[in-house]
């Protein structure tokens, strides 16, 4: 089970190489990482392995007495970042070049009268609250405090929708832009306007910058500002524990793979108790995660 | 000769009673499940009210419009000797048996800011997706065919006779329509039209990708669930439930009122039979 942003990037990509690789069988699941690890909590899921858009989902939602150890480590897979993709057919597709070569703020594309873009939905999906942290962070990074003006109430009905939906709206010409990851965007072989390193959640060196942001989740988990990290885990409910340690460690001896895609290398860090990793993946890591 | 000695009932009551289970037994397991006071109280959180208040309504106007349009559409495929009859026939099935997902982006396609229909009408900003417009459109698309079907199955089945007798005693079309047929097809076709509406009420694939928002019930089901997990979805899985079972209900009773027995209103229509 994998957050759903990496739909492309592990059913056309990594999935069919690990069994290439090994002859191990693959077969994936999509859920948004929050959804995903609820079900896997409430016992609605037992996938061997889960990968997490963010290290906070495992710890809000898997790990712990609370919520019955399903998990209780984590390793860092791999970072992307957060970029304004564009429908290439838009009236505005200009301005959103003139930003992308620099010409224009990109905030100045998204002002624009009549323009419509969206981002995912706080409640249900990482890159939701996200967005919203990419916004807060913009007003100050630029000192223009009214951008975050641009999102309206978090859950915004005329901005939010679910991962695919949106995706789909922005594809087919019905949005002009929407806020993605970039392997999103690659996968889908789409436009778009990259955001400084300040602000777009994926450089690990702005993190205290980053964890300026803050936002409250419906069950009333506290979610901060942080690069943006895939993570990658064995459930306790795994069933081919075997299966599930061979397909991790591909995993985490897949940098140049997961590049292609659109998704940024990182050092392999463990986040919980590092005496649980299994020894053979212990080896692949390369230090402990600390957010 | 006994009832129950009759190997061949055994068996099938058998083979029945294993699909029943598949049916059934989530049902029940909900309600064993069921924490009637805490799921009160979820019940009663502003959302739930306003996805219920929602759902009432675009089902309400949704079941209004594919009335007032689909008996009408009924009666011409059920008396207007079409050509082509059966191709209008399999055109009416088809929404039926599209994934409520596929249909979603065929109408999103047609009817968004970018849309066939959609586009021309942005510019005077009126919007037909992400609002009540666009809910209605999609359960116009996955049920109003429970409507057309039954009113098909309810009209071909008067007795023709009654309507040339009306016919040879100088009785207009209209009201021949308005005096014999609808009369008599009218238990089937409300049965059809309850169906419809509940069909209507848990429409989810198609509405997610037209109307995320204002959430109906079942997207507010769906958003429960994945942003509170499953204690958030189980009250609002149990009112779905509750609401269907009376739909059913309601659609038991008026098809027995035709006089026919159990039937829910499309079990007399075969596809492509003619009548």
């Amino acid at each position: 089970m994998y957050a759903g942003s990496l739909a492309t990037v592990m059913e056309n990509g990594l999935g069919p190489a690990y069994s290439k690789a090994t002859g191990g069988e693959y077969q994936g699941e999509a859920q948004g990482s929050l959804g995903a690890a609820r079900m896997i909590r409430d016992r609605l899921r037992s996938p061997d392995v889960f990968i997490s858009a963010d290290p906070a989902v495992n710890r809000n939602v898997l790990m712990g007495a609370e919520n019955r150890e399903m998990v209780t480590w984590f390793v860092t897979l791999a970072s992307s970042q957060l970029v304004l993709a564009y429908n290439p057919e838009s009236k505005f597709a200009a301005k959103f070049q003139a930003a992308s070569a620099g010409t224009i703020p990109w905030y100045e594309v998204l002002q624009t009268p009549g323009l419509r873009f969206g981002r995912g939905d706080p409640r249900t999906d990482p890159k939701g609250y996200r967005t919203l942290f990419l916004f807060d962070l913009a007003a100050r990074h630029y000192q223009r405090p009214e951008l975050t003006g641009l999102l309206g109430d978090p859950i915004n009905p005329d901005q939010v929708f679910p991962e695919i939906v949106l995706l789909a709206r922005v594809q087919s010409g019905q949005f002009d832009a929407g806020i993605f990851y970039r392997h999103e965007v690659v996968a889908h072989k789409l436009p778009y306007v990259s955001f400084p390193p300040e602000i777009n959640l994926g450089d690990p060196k702005f993190a205290s910058f980053y964890a300026q942001a803050s936002f409250t989740t419906p069950t009333g988990e506290r979610v901060s500002g942080a690069p943006i990290l895939f993570t990658i885990t064995i459930p306790k409910v795994a069933g081919n524990e075997t299966g599930a340690r061979n397909f991790v460690r591909f995993m985490l001896s897949s940098n140049k793979l997961l590049e292609e895609f659109g998704l940024g290398a990182v050092d392999h860090l463990v986040g919980g108790e590092i005496m649980q990793v299994p020894m053979e993946l212990r080896s692949l890591s390369s230090g402990k995660y600390e957010p | 000769m006994k009832r129950s000695l009759k190997p061949t009932f055994v068996i099938f009551g058998l083979l029945g009673g294993l699909l029943l289970l598949d049916l059934l037994l989530p049902i029940v397991n909900l309600l064993i499940y069921a924490d009637w006071s805490s799921w009160m109280v979820a019940l009663r959180e502003p959302g739930a009210g306003k996805a219920l208040r929602t759902s009432a309504l675009t089902s309400a106007i949704s079941v209004a419009i594919m009335t007032f349009l689909g008996v009408p559409l009924g009666y011409l495929l059920a008396r207007g000797r079409l050509p082509f009859q059966r191709f209008w026939m399999g055109l009416v099935f088809l929404p039926m048996v599209v994934p409520g997902l596929a249909g979603g982006i065929l109408l999103l396609l047609t009817f968004g800011p970018n849309g066939m229909i959609g586009k021309p009408l942005d510019s005077w900003d009126i919007a037909l997706t992400n609002n009540f417009v666009g809910i209605v459109l999609a359960q116009l698309f996955v049920s109003a065919p429970f409507v057309i079907v039954s009113a098909y199955a309810g009209f071909a089945g008067v007795d023709s006779k009654l309507e040339m007798a009306a016919a040879t005693l100088g009785d207009s079309r209209w009201d021949i329509f308005r005096r014999i047929s609808l009369p008599l097809a009218w238990p089937g076709i409300a049965a059809g039209i309850t169906l419809a509406w509940i069909r209507a009420l848990g429409e989810f694939g198609a509405t997610l990708i037209v109307a995320y928002n204002p959430h109906t019930l079942p997207v507010y089901l769906w958003v429960r669930f994945e942003s509170n997990g499953l204690t958030g979805a189980l009250p609002v899985a149990l009112l779905l439930v509750l609401l269907a079972a009376g739909a059913v209900a309601i659609s038991m009773f008026l098809s027995h009122l035709t006089g026919y027995g159990e039937g829910v209103g499309v079990r007399d229509y075969i596809p492509g039979r003619q009548t």
